[in-house]
């Protein structure tokens, strides 16, 4: 294994760890809040795999077992409380919880849904004037 | 131990006020003077082992503690060293002695007082601080146990702090007596400064004396230190510009005023005096002033207590007389120091039978209000003898004693004072004799007065018809706990003066004090002046006499605002001290301190509240920022580091 | 992390920077762009255009930054399982349904596993299957599925700032691009380095002229010798003594001794293949030589029976933080039971 095959799993890592943040980030779902965690450390864990076999040393997946264990235990916590949350709030959306917000500020309101966008509107088709004699044959043969 | 000796002086003391504040107050509130009196008579005790071990010394003196360091910061170093000599040792005996009648005669005095623990515990720390005073070695300790009993003085003063001229006297007496400690404290670093950078006693007097004799010493510079020593002593004692505060300090309960406000702390300024013998004694200067001020003092005070209706109030007029006496004995002793062991002995043989006879005077006036239930105006009684026996006899003895009635203690040692005096006048050159004779015909009249107030204020309060204040029914002798005191002071104030005087024992004593040894030329002879006592006798005995005359053969002639209306006004108000010093000094002030309030409210607290509206505007800016939302934080902390990771890839 | 380019000569600044890393710099922005397009908004682009941005990124990031020396297979391996992740990847932060994320996130922790199956870790791809795809994911869908059955609510259309966002991660991600690239650069030591093992191994003149060319009255200084001291950059350094030798030895034509080339050649040789561990930063020397504990083998090679190793490392190096694991998965069970089984007021 050389540097540059190193490098190259150290860049997915990074990638995967980057994506992870962006999406805890941007994402308001509770849920997908914390699949994008989980998925922050995937990229650590790549890192680590790697190392473990460029040093050929085996710390480095078991410190991946590691990984694994306290995901799991976060995972089960942070599943309970997004349900207790829920319970509460009956809502997924992380915006409903600012009360750690300062005492005079008003909380964020996030847009409303966005409209569905509007359909074309229709206008009755009024009798064409002047039509030609050929086409109303037609349309009777449509109506039939 | 000797040595032992010093510590447990201090420490019995210290103990019981300890004992007093912490446990007492919940434990035994009514039983808080069994700490005190035990405190104070252990530390007599010791104090009386310390006399023997200093006379039995070969040094003279009894020392400890020079190895135990205070503060070392710099070139100055102060070390907690105790040291007795003579002048200490006495000091001492004469300190627990009196404080241990007086905490005895309080305990019944003060009986159901709701600040008795209070009380004993500020009596105990005073002990302490007094004792410290007189037992440690260098300015700067002195410095601390001066402002200690000015605290204590302080607290006892304003006691019955509810009573608004108790509280007002309080702090006036804080006050005029700090104007004195500053001095003090500056001449405390004058002698740093130019003398060695010790502030041990002895270095700094055995370099004030080497430059003296290596004629390198700035008379200036000596004087101005003297005199700033002497602006502290007198404003501890009271003395001519500063004597303000003592008599409105007999607003404090009656053993305070016997045991601070006339037997011991406003004798630190003798003492300090005193003790500095070998600084003053090279500057003949400094010594006048302090004889003149001193002298001025006690005729001053002396011509406002003939005329005071206060009983208290002519005491404390006369201890300020008599310390003015003290004073003018210390500042007898001439430049060239002939007269200077001879000065020092006089002005503290005074100190000591004075103690004796003024705390058993105002013992006797505490009895008396005590039986008048609070009442002090001598007008509003009368004709007490039958009733209070017990004080009118002890009374008796103090105001003969104070009166200088011939062989009881005040008679000796106010001659020793005349006698120095009169030697200086004698002995002296250049202006010297002008002043010290003025002085010393002064003190004469002065010895005559002392004589006709003393009476004058005995005949009012226990001779002519029986007369009582509204509301006291059957006056009663104080209790056996308030009684012995005063019994044993009486002795006290009949004996003292012949057991010590004529028999030269208190001159031994004196003579083992450190200074004088180490400078053996300032001893001189002691020679009874047999005429001068003849001479002062004749004039106490005129004083008696005229008071007895005017104020119980010939009533109708006692109104001296028909003699001498003017004279008589001006002392009835106290020459106008007070409202001069109100105008003078405390209007302009408080005008100041108005000025100050104005500045410090609107332009100081403006500015304070601009600043501090600063960051409140800051904090306006960026509190968006916090809106609750973690997932928010969040965003921030990454573009953080982001920020970050993007400024070291670029730098 | 100046101690990663200490010896090499940098221009500092904005503009100098992209000027010099702009091949970097690529790929990142390419794809955060197409990310920022594609994350959930109330006015949203066409998932066409954010897709394609997205997947040139990608492409371009494989063409670029990639430059695995593996065997072919490994290489198409590699590229297959790491473009699926990140496919995957921006897919579950980019769905509006969270049940389609879920199922995006399987994808990207199997094709991890397919990564860490190329890296000997057989063991931790199974594990990782069964605890994530197995159970982690399938418990997220059962909580979907219990909460939201109405598929994507509002909070899922919109955003919270998708500009900062892809903002903060694509400069991360480019500081981290950048770091690891200037930490791996061994180009231009690999690119002297084999040259000088077949000097060292040069058998006569005519194999190291056809390294170095001909002398000509024109070029004293061999183009090699030029490139290498471009490479070491530093005046003082050990081998400039061989590197005058064998310049000197070269200058005089058919003349040079061999043996002399072939001596100062394995000193820049070994000079350099230090060099470039070095400048990998990656201190393969200071493995420590633990023979004796179990985790540890000769770098770049783990064992076959490899699940082997990894227990009995576990078991014995590890042993307390393999207790204090199971300690810590079993409060982790007991709290989840708790906070979840409390109900809240008003519900049912």
């Amino acid at each position: 294994m050389t540097p540059g095959t190193l490098e190259s799993y150290l860049l997915v890592g990074a990638a995967l760890f980057v994506l992870g943040l962006v999406g805890f980030l941007t994402r308001r779902n509770m849920i997908i809040m914390f699949l994008s965690a989980e998925m922050m450390l995937q990229g650590v864990a790549i890192n680590l795999v790697a190392f473990a076999k460029f040093r050929g040393d085996l710390g480095g997946q078991v410190l991946v077992m590691f990984i694994h264990t306290v995901a799991a235990c976060e995972a089960a916590i942070a599943l309970a409380l997004i349900l207790l949350l829920f319970k509460r709030g009956k809502s997924l959306d992380v915006s409903l919880w600012q009360d750690l917000r300062e005492a005079d500020q008003d909380p964020i309101e996030d847009e409303g849904t966005p409209p569905e966008p509007p359909k074309p509107a229709e206008f009755q088709h009024l009798t064409p004037a002047g039509a030609e004699p050929a086409k109303k044959e037609a349309e009777k043969v449509s109506h039939a | 131990m000797p040595s032992t000796y010093l510590w447990m002086i201090l420490a019995l003391p210290l103990l019981a006020t300890v004992i007093i504040a912490t446990v007492g107050r919940k434990l035994f509130p009514s039983k808080c003077h069994l700490p005190c009196v035990a405190g104070a008579v252990g530390a007599c005790v010791f104090a009386v082992l310390t006399l023997i071990a200093v006379l039995q010394s070969d040094t003279g003196a009894v020392e400890t503690g020079r190895d135990v360091v205070w503060i070392n910061a710099g070139k100055m170093t102060a070390n907690i060293s105790l040291r007795a000599d003579g002048l200490t040792a006495i000091m001492l005996v004469m300190v627990t002695f009196i404080g241990s009648l007086i905490a005895i005669y309080a305990a019944g005095y003060m009986h159901g007082d709701p600040g008795y623990p209070r009380f004993f515990a500020a009596v105990s720390g005073f002990l302490f601080f007094m004792l410290g005073l007189v037992l440690v070695n260098n300015f700067i300790l002195l410095y601390a146990c001066w402002e200690g009993v000015g605290l204590c003085s302080y607290l006892l003063i304003g006691f019955w702090f509810a009573k608004p001229s108790a509280a007002a006297a309080a702090r006036k007496a804080f006050l005029v007596t700090r104007l004195g400690d500053i001095g003090l404290f500056i001449g405390i670093l004058i002698l740093w400064q130019n003398f060695g950078h010790s502030l041990e006693y002895d270095v700094v007097f055995i370099n004030v004396k080497e430059q003296y004799d290596a004629h390198t010493l700035d008379p200036n510079l000596l004087f101005w230190a003297c005199f700033c020593l002497f602006v502290g002593a007198a404003g501890k004692s009271a003395q001519f510009p500063l004597h303000v505060w003592l008599p409105d300090a007999m607003e404090g309960p009656s053993p305070v005023s016997a045991l601070i406000h006339a037997a011991t702390m406003v004798t630190a300024g003798v003492y300090l005096v005193a003790r500095c013998t070998p600084l003053f004694g090279l500057s003949p200067n400094a010594q006048m002033l302090v004889a003149i001020i001193g002298g001025f003092t006690a005729l001053l005070a002396a011509v406002i207590a003939v005329t005071q209706t206060d009983l208290k109030r002519v005491l404390a007029y006369s201890t300020l007389s008599q310390l003015g006496y003290m004073f003018l004995a210390l500042g007898s002793g001439l430049g060239e120091q002939k007269l200077a062991s001879l000065a020092v002995m006089a002005a503290i043989f005074h100190l000591f039978t004075h103690a004796f006879f003024k705390a058993l005077l105002f013992l006797g006036a505490g009895s008396v209000m005590h039986a008048m239930h609070n009442v002090i105006d001598m007008r509003e009684f009368g004709g007490l003898r039958k009733s209070l026996p017990i004080t009118h006899w002890t009374f008796l003895c103090g105001a003969a004693a104070l009166a200088g009635f011939p062989l009881l203690s005040g008679f000796w040692s106010k001659d020793e004072v005349l006698a120095t005096t009169y030697g200086a006048w004698q002995h002296g050159h250049g202006a010297q004799p002008i002043v010290y004779g003025v002085l010393f015909f002064s003190a004469l009249f002065t010895a005559g007065l002392t004589a006709f107030y003393t009476f004058r204020a005995y005949f009012m309060t226990f001779w002519g018809d029986e007369k009582l204040p509204h509301g006291v029914e059957h006056p009663h002798e104080s209790p056996a706990i308030m009684a012995w005191p005063l019994r044993i002071l009486a002795v006290g104030a009949l004996l003292v003066g012949v057991v010590l005087g004529p028999t030269h024992l208190f001159q031994k004593v004196i003579d083992e004090t450190w200074v004088i040894q180490a400078f053996p030329h300032l001893q001189g002879a002691h020679h009874p002046n047999w005429a001068l006592m003849a001479g002062s006798s004749v004039i106490a005995l005129a004083g008696i006499g005229l008071a007895y005359l005017f104020y119980v053969k010939q009533p109708s002639l006692a109104d001296p605002a028909i003699t001498l209306p003017s004279l008589y006004d001006l002392s009835q108000a106290k020459f106008y001290f007070d409202e001069l010093y109100e105008l003078t000094i405390v209007k302009p002030m408080t005008i100041f301190a108005h000025v100050c309030r104005i500045v410090d409210a609107y332009l100081l607290d403006g500015v304070v509240d601009l600043l501090g509206q600063i960051p409140a505007f800051l904090g306006f800016l960026v509190r968006p920022v916090q809106n609750g939302l973690v997932q928010f934080y969040a965003l921030l902390m990454a573009l953080g580091m982001a920020g970050f990771a993007l400024s070291v890839l670029m730098r | 992390m100046s101690f990663l380019f200490a010896d090499t000569a940098r221009a500092t600044g904005f503009l100098p920077f992209v000027r010099e890393n702009w091949l970097l710099l690529l790929p990142p922005i390419l794809g955060f762009v197409g990310i920022y397009a594609l994350l959930p908004r109330a006015r949203q682009t066409k998932p066409l255009w954010g897709g394609a941005l997205a997947a040139a990124g990608l492409i371009t990031g494989g063409v670029f930054l990639v430059h695995s020396d593996a065997v072919l297979v490994e290489r198409v391996l590699f590229c297959a399982f790491a473009g699926l992740a990140l496919v995957a990847g921006v897919m579950m932060i980019t769905q509006k349904n969270p049940v389609h994320a879920a199922m995006s996130f399987a994808m990207v922790v199997l094709s991890t596993c397919g990564l860490f199956l190329l890296q000997a870790a057989p063991f931790l791809m199974a594990a990782t299957i069964i605890i994530y795809a197995g159970a982690i994911v399938v418990t997220f869908l059962f909580v979907i599925m219990l909460a939201q059955q109405d598929g994507a609510t509002n909070a899922d259309r919109l955003s919270r700032e998708p500009f900062l966002a892809s903002l903060a991660g694509c400069v991360l991600l480019v500081a981290l691009v950048c770091i690891l690239h200037k930490a791996h650069d061994t180009a231009k030591i690999d690119s002297v380095i084999v040259s000088f093992r077949q000097l060292s191994e040069a058998k006569n003149i005519a194999q190291v002229k056809r390294l170095f060319g001909e002398p000509s009255p024109g070029t004293t200084t061999p183009e090699l010798v030029v490139r290498t001291h471009g490479v070491i950059a530093n005046v003082d350094s050990p081998v400039q003594s061989d590197l005058n030798n064998i310049r000197h030895e070269w200058n005089r034509g058919d003349k040079a001794r061999i043996e002399v080339i072939q001596k100062h050649a394995k000193n820049v040789h070994v000079y350099l293949e230090a060099k470039r561990r070095t400048t990998a930063s990656l201190g393969l020397d200071d493995v420590p030589r633990k023979a004796s504990t179990p985790g540890h083998f000769s770098p770049g090679k783990l064992p076959a029976e490899n699940v082997t190793g990894l227990g009995r490392t576990l078991f014995t190096d590890y042993l307390i933080a393999v207790e204090l694991a199971a300690a810590l998965l079993l409060v982790a069970t007991i709290g989840a039971i708790v906070i979840a089984g409390r109900r809240a007021e008003g519900l049912r």
